[in-house]
């Protein structure tokens, strides 16, 4: 049996902004896996977009050799998480690799709502959680403040938490030493049978899919054929190895490492995350318990904007469901806007990068309807339903009864903001079940229906506490409410992909603010466009684009036709990123109106 | 489906490309003049630039001429008629050839008007803009009412009896009440034509950058509608979306580009369109843009030879899937817009390659039921972009 005792798989967990892709830098430097000339800022955010916005959205890994101050080599494995509560789910498919995690919690600012979760997750996982109180170098770091803080809201000891600063380095080699000391190596015996768990698979155009996996036990070598135990089909490994952070080949993968294997799988659907890797000539081997699959919370219609790009659409789905296994979707057929995807995310972050990642990496124009949660339906035949599209909602005269998801929130709240935050939770029609006061910050915990939460909760929260609350959430059950379909009609059409599921009491509220809204967001037109949203086929509310009254250029120098066809250009582009449905054109934002209506 | 393209009738377009001061909201190819105008040089270079383009001509004689810049009238009276001896030579003429010439209502160009009907030119487009002398001086003009208002009568007695005026509207605080007055100032003075346009703010001008306030767009059509039937109480047609005329006097050289037809374009910046049936093609060119440029290219040493013109600065052939648009962009600003027959002629192309859009159109009522001609309605006409826009 080989030692594996100078091998730590770990994780870090951290709210955005509190340093954790700055301390994963530190780690590297430190550990020199990479020169000063090689080292771009934030290494380990490398997808443009978690770059633009500052988050990590995939897990990443990254391989380290840590020369520690008891004379020996060690290898740390790094498996980083997202941050953000949208992506709570591929934080618990990085802790399943590890087996510590280090606990990184602004010294200024305290524990947030987020990291609380994270770490109960990998508690209940079973490794070893290290506090550290980053951004020591702030004149505002309280340690010990928020070390009570860790003890009172998370219940682990911190008093001797390391105190750090990935900004100025100070304090990083202590921390790589109490990773060293306190979190156990891995367990797994070389000699047997592979069993290797799928972190992670994303599809790269050159090596085809690579997945990051960790190896249970046995080996992984080249030329080794594989199998996936869920689907079965043999596959040559062409190339292991590690992210160094480079991509650097070895010969194997060992039990209790974690790298990468490219195994020349080109289909999409070759190397489900979450599936087990095994030899062709044992397929036995018992399929490594994965990670709670989670289902999306929040649903919207996809269409593209050019008919003709429904296949490309297709593709580009399969291609991100590869390494997002969050994501769902099947066809969608609507009279407004053709065919397209009902999509599912975890929250609309999540959607916003979706669109934004198809839209920049596929090329597409696509256009978003308003998302909405999934409704439970009984209906009068006795028949339970789920519903995630608010056209598909039945008939009144068929429904017994309707229910609406219901959320527990936990929210950390700084004492001068608490007033402000249970207001908001209030207007949500949220009920509270508890109220904490711990160190210099509240906990609240609340039921809120999940439609007041997904859709710009987390927003308005960050605004009633000049940005200081947290909160993290998950689906806690259905409960019957008085809820009906509000239909959008343009010139006197109802569009399916208009409609909504709202609160009865609030609904002729939302129906008036919404056609405001829209008549803000509907550019003027050849002609009138009248706008009526309706209850049960009662106008509730109307608004109207008054027609334009000419489109036409005056002057036109004759002979130079390239300056008309410019104008036309420039016109063709303002008409991106609309759909025409009946003869109105609608732009993105008009469907995605509701979010913008103050309820 | 495609058949053989014909030739069309043949223009010259000829570019002055010096003001004494451009205007604000100008974005053509004109240049502030210096001290002195290369007149001579110029010319020359006219010359040779015209006789690298003979032959795209394919034996054509020219059916009208347009001086147009820049501003034409700074040239002298002898220029211009040397470059009008040069066309006749090296192209010909038609018997009933148009001759255009924009110029200025300055007092200095008023007392030019007569060598130049002398010179050959037969209409003269004065560029008016408007009557209300603190209008002018927000356009930038160098001319005052005053002059605006004598300059009919000078070209009357001149010689010319068919002249257009250009005159703007949707001026930075002008009214309906305003923007009327201004038009029923033109039209007292009698005019064959009214180039009657809307002011627009275009990139890389002075207005662009520093942009004056307008009226607001309800204003705009307002305006619109409002002079429309002052010009037809008048008895002048609209026949273009800009160009109204007094019966059997719309502008012929500009009738050419609006149905499709062949134009050489000499001068600095100057466009040409030509079709050439043995090749199957139709060509867009157009010249070295800069003055300056433009001149050396003309010296001798620079090497004119017949096939090659060394003044060009760019080429584009419209392949068939471009044909359409380049089409209507032009067609479709003509009230009456054009048969059936010369767009079959014109572009080589069967009516086929105008659908699916043009059935939608139709179904939006926004271009006529007509089959034998293609032509926008009236609501057509005021969208005319959103027509445009199903081709682009």
């Amino acid at each position: 049996m080989t030692d594996l005792s100078h091998i730590r798989n770990f994780s870090i967990i951290a709210h955005i902004d509190h340093g954790k892709s700055t301390i994963a830098d530190r780690f590297i430097r430190l550990c020199g896996g990479l020169s000063d000339r090689e080292m771009s800022e934030q290494v380990l955010d490398s997808m443009d977009l978690e770059r633009e916005r500052g988050i990590t959205i995939k897990a990443q890994s990254v391989t380290l050799h840590y020369k520690a101050r008891d004379g020996k080599t060690y290898q740390l494995n790094f498996i980083d998480t997202p941050g953000h509560v949208d992506f709570s789910y591929e934080v618990s498919r990085s802790l399943s690799a590890c087996e510590g995690a280090l606990l990184v919690v602004d010294a200024g600012q305290g524990v947030e709502a987020q990291s609380v979760a994270n770490c109960y997750t990998a508690i209940e996982q079973g490794l070893e959680v290290i506090p550290v109180l980053n951004k020591m170098d702030l004149p505002q770091a309280e340690p010990e403040r928020v070390a009570q803080e860790i003890e009172d809201i998370i219940g682990i000891e911190a008093m001797d938490a390391v105190r750090c600063s990935a900004k100025s380095g100070e304090g990083i080699e202590d921390v790589l030493e109490e990773l060293v000391r306190l979190v156990p190596p891995p367990e797994g015996d070389v000699d047997a049978p592979l069993q290797a768990l799928i972190i992670d698979s994303w599809f790269d155009k050159y090596m085809g899919v690579v997945s990051l996996v960790r190896v249970r036990q046995g080996r992984l070598c080249v030329k080794d054929k594989i199998i996936t135990k869920s689907i079965g089909k043999a596959h040559v490994v062409d190339s292991v190895g590690v992210f160094s952070p480079k991509l650097t080949k070895l010969k194997e993968l060992k039990a209790g490492e974690v790298g990468f294997v490219i195994a020349g799988v080109k289909e999409i659907l070759g190397a489900p995350v979450g599936d087990t890797l095994t030899h062709v000539h044992t397929p036995d081997v018992p399929a490594v318990p994965g990670f709670k699959k989670v289902k999306p919370q929040v649903y919207a219609g996809m269409f593209p904007v050019d008919g003709d790009d429904f296949e490309n659409f297709r593709d580009a789905l399969s291609k991100l469901t590869l390494n997002d296994a969050s994501l769902f979707y099947e066809p969608e057929s609507s009279d407004a806007l053709g065919f397209g995807f009902r999509c599912g995310f975890l929250g609309m972050l999540h959607m916003e990068i979706i669109q934004e990642r198809l839209e920049r990496e596929y090329d597409l124009d696509l256009i978003t309807t308003a998302p909405t949660v999934v409704y439970e339906v009984v209906t009068s035949q006795g028949e339970t339903i789920y519903v995630d599209n608010p056209s598909s909602l039945p008939d009144p005269g068929m429904i017994e009864e309707m229910r609406e998801p219901i959320v527990e929130a936990n929210i950390l709240v700084p004492h001068e903001h608490v007033g402000a935050v249970i207001t908001l939770c209030s207007e949500r029609r949220g009920m509270q079940k508890d109220m904490q006061y711990t160190g210099s910050q509240v906990s609240l915990r609340y039921d809120l229906p999940m439609n007041e939460v997904v859709l710009d909760f987390f927003d308005r929260l960050k605004s009633a506490s000049r940005g200081f609350a947290s909160l993290d959430y998950s689906f806690d059950r259905f409960e019957p409410a008085r809820l009906v379909r509000l239909d959008v009609l343009i010139n006197g059409e109802k569009v399916d992909a208009l409609a909504l599921i709202v609160h009865r009491d609030q609904s002729h509220q939302i129906g008036r603010s919404l056609v405001e809204k829209m008549k803000e967001l509907i550019p003027r037109q050849m002609f009138d466009v009248a706008i009526q949203a309706a209850i049960g086929g009662q106008i509730v509310a109307r608004s109207t684009v008054k027609a334009l009254r000419k489109n036409v250029t005056a002057k036109c120098y004759g002979g130079d036709a390239s300056r008309k066809k410019k104008l036309l250009e420039k016109q063709k582009a303002g008409k991106k990123r609309m759909k025409q449905v009946g003869r109105v054109d609608i732009p993105q934002e008009a469907f995605l109106a509701v979010l913008k209506v103050d309820t | 489906m495609t058949q053989r393209l014909h030739l069309p009738p043949l223009a010259l377009y000829v570019h002055i490309p010096w003001c004494v001061r451009k205007c604000p909201y100008c974005d053509f190819n004109s240049h502030q003049a210096g001290q002195t105008l290369p007149e001579a040089e110029y010319r020359a270079a006219l010359r040779a630039d015209l006789e690298s383009d003979r032959i795209l001509a394919q034996g054509r004689p020219l059916t009208s001429i347009f001086f147009g810049g820049g501003t034409p009238s700074l040239f002298s009276a002898a220029t211009i008629a040397g470059i009008l001896e040069d066309a006749e030579e090296l192209i010909g003429f038609t018997p009933d050839i148009e001759i255009t010439l924009e110029a200025n209502p300055g007092t200095f160009e008023q007392e030019r008007f007569r060598a130049y009907r002398a010179a050959g030119v037969n209409r003269l487009s004065i560029g008016i803009q408007s009557f209300d002398p603190q209008k002018l001086a927000r356009l930038g003009r160098i001319h005052g009412g005053e002059e605006a208002l004598s300059a009919v009568g000078v070209a009357r007695r001149a010689g010319f009896d068919n002249l257009n005026l250009d005159l703007m509207h949707g001026l930075p605080d002008q009214d309906t009440r305003g923007a009327r007055a201004d038009l029923q100032q033109a039209l007292d003075l009698g005019p064959e034509h009214v180039s009657w346009y809307q002011l627009t703010i275009e990139p890389n001008t002075a207005f662009y950058n520093a942009p004056p306030v307008l009226p607001e767009e309800n204003s705009l059509a307002d305006i619109q509608a409002s002079g429309e039937s002052l010009l037809a109480e008048a008895g002048y047609a609209q026949y273009e979306v800009s160009a109204y005329a007094r019966p059997g006097r719309q502008a012929r050289h500009n009738l050419n580009y609006w149905r499709y037809g062949d134009y050489l374009g000499v001068g600095a910046g100057a466009h040409g369109k030509i079709t050439l049936p043995e090749q199957a093609q139709i060509l867009r060119l157009w010249k070295t843009r800069l003055p300056k440029h433009y001149l050396e290219k003309g010296k001798p040493s620079a090497g004119v030879t017949e096939h090659s013109n060394p003044f060009m600065a760019g080429q584009e052939f419209m392949e068939p899937q471009a044909r359409p648009l380049d089409f209507l962009l032009n067609a479709l600003r003509l009230n009456e817009g054009v048969t059936a027959e010369i767009f079959r002629e014109r572009t080589g192309l069967g009516m086929d390659a105008l659908e699916p859009q043009w059935s939608e159109l139709r179904t939006l009522g926004l271009v006529g039921s007509d089959n034998s001609r293609l032509t926008t309605t009236a609501l057509g006409r005021r969208f005319l972009n959103d027509v445009l826009g199903r081709y682009s």
